[in-house]
């Protein structure tokens, strides 16, 4: 049986004010309708606990948005993260097969992987777009945390949760089956679907499994790691001109294609964790669970 | 094992001087550059070079794989990283990382007749390629070029053709879309150069390099010539930018196309969309 134990919540922020001396400690901490990762602070914040997730995905303390990843780091203290929602932590499966994958193992990677200790939390309340469940996922930590912090112990809460986000996404497809549905679905589908999107790639920005990145060159033969996405036109453009991406329904269905389809073929599960970020950050309203319950109902 | 670049640091290239610049064609040029320490790949693979600041893009060495303290690139001008390339003046110093990825297996084609279809600045893995096969050519039955280029002025590599039709086991044949009064050579589309050879198809494999539409129908050709998917090789060219399988830009279907490919088989990659682009 794991370790549990109590602690009062005020000898909880000593503690963490401890941490803090000698580590960078993140929480969540909401400000206005938002909830994202902060550094803790003596001062306090408004930390809040057992909430769906924080805005910013797990992935961006290894895959920070911008990194120079040809200097050497100066030595570097430990990231403490706490608040980790269940769906974000599923989603090292798929970062860690891929980036610390034995021969093509990325060195910086591994570095911030782990420089991480990683807190993990039950969701007692969710969020509008959330269906972790329906990608078989529990809404509370299971594994890859090295531990958990909730403000109390609450079988019960777990279950009402569960049954609340199986509930709510009924409707969706079997995960295993999207695949099949996205790979056999006409070009029509992806046209309607596609019409609000402005390629702007927040859904890739905000995904906690979206790992894609662009290089940038800097003088003294440095090089910038910069977030990229599948979604901005000419991703995969070459000298010539030639750019299998340049339409931009192409591009929309490349995504759930890489997701769904490709990733599996190549690693260990789909590449989604049903977070729903991608349905919250988009600003042309675009619901990838509505085109997957269209693609269901007219298979 | 980790695949690591040669110089154990994956995103930091080493550095290489420029020794010399040969002038190709209107639009390509070679440049043979001395890199820092020795380097080292096989035939097919690529490298990443690296303009100071401005930019990387990948290209597969045309030089001899066993030649390991210099080694040549030859590039089209096509784009913003490579027109800084073209600027590039004996002395200047560049960066390269690698090699990367998966080349020619030379062993499968031990024994075979060796058929190349290459076009425009496609020849640049090819000579590297031929150089490999030339230095074993006691193991192949024979190795035939098929060489395609728009123009007599576009055709690369001159002097090496001549060499190459000098050697035994080794056979020639180029053509040109549009030819003037001094081109004794085919005219046609490179693929009209697979009617002229004299080929057995199942003791062969054929190599396919050049621009997409060029790897299309050439592959097309072999395919309706009764060449089996799986000995139809093609060198894919895509937007290979970390090298390491991860940045996804160069991505066809599952796989990257930096450390799946660049070498694929045709039966490999046929279910995938959109190869061709």
């Amino acid at each position: 049986m794991k370790n549990t134990f109590q602690i009062s919540i005020l000898d909880w922020h000593t503690f963490l004010l401890g941490l803090s001396k000698n580590n960078s400690v993140y929480v969540p901490v909401k400000t206005y309708d938002t909830i994202d990762y902060k550094l803790f602070t003596e001062d306090g914040l408004n930390i809040i606990y057992n909430v769906a997730k924080p805005v910013t995905p797990l992935k961006a303390f290894f895959l920070p948005p911008k990194e120079n990843v040809v200097i050497e780091k100066k030595a570097y203290n430990k990231n403490i993260i706490i608040g980790i929602p269940a769906c974000d932590l599923k989603a090292l499966e798929i970062l860690d097969e891929i980036y610390l994958d034995e021969t093509w193992l990325d060195l910086r990677y591994k570095e911030n992987r782990e420089r991480a200790v990683l807190i993990g939390t039950d969701c007692f309340e969710t969020a509008e777009n959330c269906h972790c469940t329906s990608y078989g996922i529990e809404p509370y930590p299971v594994n890859h945390a090295d531990a958990s912090s909730n403000l109390h112990f609450a079988e019960e809460k777990r279950k009402q949760v569960k049954k609340e986000l199986v509930e709510k996404n009924r409707l969706l497809p079997d995960y295993a089956k999207t695949g099949s549905l996205i790979k056999n679905s006409g070009e029509d589908l992806w046209e309607k679907h596609s019409r609000t999107c402005v390629s702007c790639g927040a859904c890739a920005v905000a995904c906690p499994t979206c790992t894609c990145f662009l290089l940038i060159e800097r003088p003294d033969f440095e090089k910038i790691r910069q977030v990229d996405a599948c979604q901005y036109p000419g991703f995969e453009r070459i000298a010539a001109g030639e750019d299998p991406l340049r339409r931009k329904y192409i591009r929309f269905r490349n995504r759930y294609l890489c997701k769904y389809v490709w990733k599996p073929e190549d690693f260990k599960s789909v590449a989604c964790t049903g977070c729903g970020r991608c349905i919250d950050s988009c600003i042309g309203k675009i619901s990838k669970n509505e085109i997957f319950i269209e693609m269901a109902e007219s298979s | 094992m980790i695949r690591m670049p040669a110089n154990g640091i994956q995103y930091k290239p080493i550095k290489a001087s420029v020794e010399k610049v040969i002038d190709e064609s209107p639009l390509i040029k070679s440049f043979v550059l001395i890199p820092e320490q020795d380097f080292s790949f096989k035939t097919g693979e690529f490298i990443e070079l690296t303009i100071n600041g401005t930019g990387e893009a990948p290209f597969t060495p045309s030089s001899s794989p066993l030649e390991k303290k210099k080694i040549e690139v030859t590039v089209m001008k096509a784009g913003y990283v490579t027109e800084k390339i073209h600027a590039l003046k004996k002395g200047d110093v560049v960066g390269i990382r690698g090699p990367f990825g998966r080349g020619y297996p030379v062993e499968k084609f031990y024994g075979k007749q060796v058929v190349i279809l290459g076009g425009g600045c496609g020849f640049a893995p090819i000579r590297s390629l031929l150089y490999n096969l030339i230095a074993e050519k006691e193991k192949f039955e024979k190795v035939i070029l098929c060489y395609g280029s728009k123009t007599p002025e576009d055709c690369i590599y001159k002097p090496f053709i001549d060499e190459l039709r000098q050697i035994e086991k080794f056979e020639v044949y180029r053509s040109v879309d549009k030819a003037d009064e001094s081109w004794k050579e085919r005219q046609g589309v490179v693929t009209v150069l697979l009617d002229d050879i004299d080929v057995t198809i199942n003791k062969s494999v054929a190599i396919v390099c050049g621009p997409p539409i060029m790897m299309k129908y050439g592959t097309l050709k072999l395919l309706e010539m009764g060449y089996p998917e799986t000995d139809i090789y093609l060198s894919m060219e895509k937007n290979m930018s970390c090298g390491l399988g991860k940045c996804g830009h160069c991505m066809m279907g599952k796989f990257y196309v930096c450390k799946d490919g660049p070498v694929f088989t045709y039966d490999e990659i046929k279910e995938l969309p959109d190869i061709w682009l």
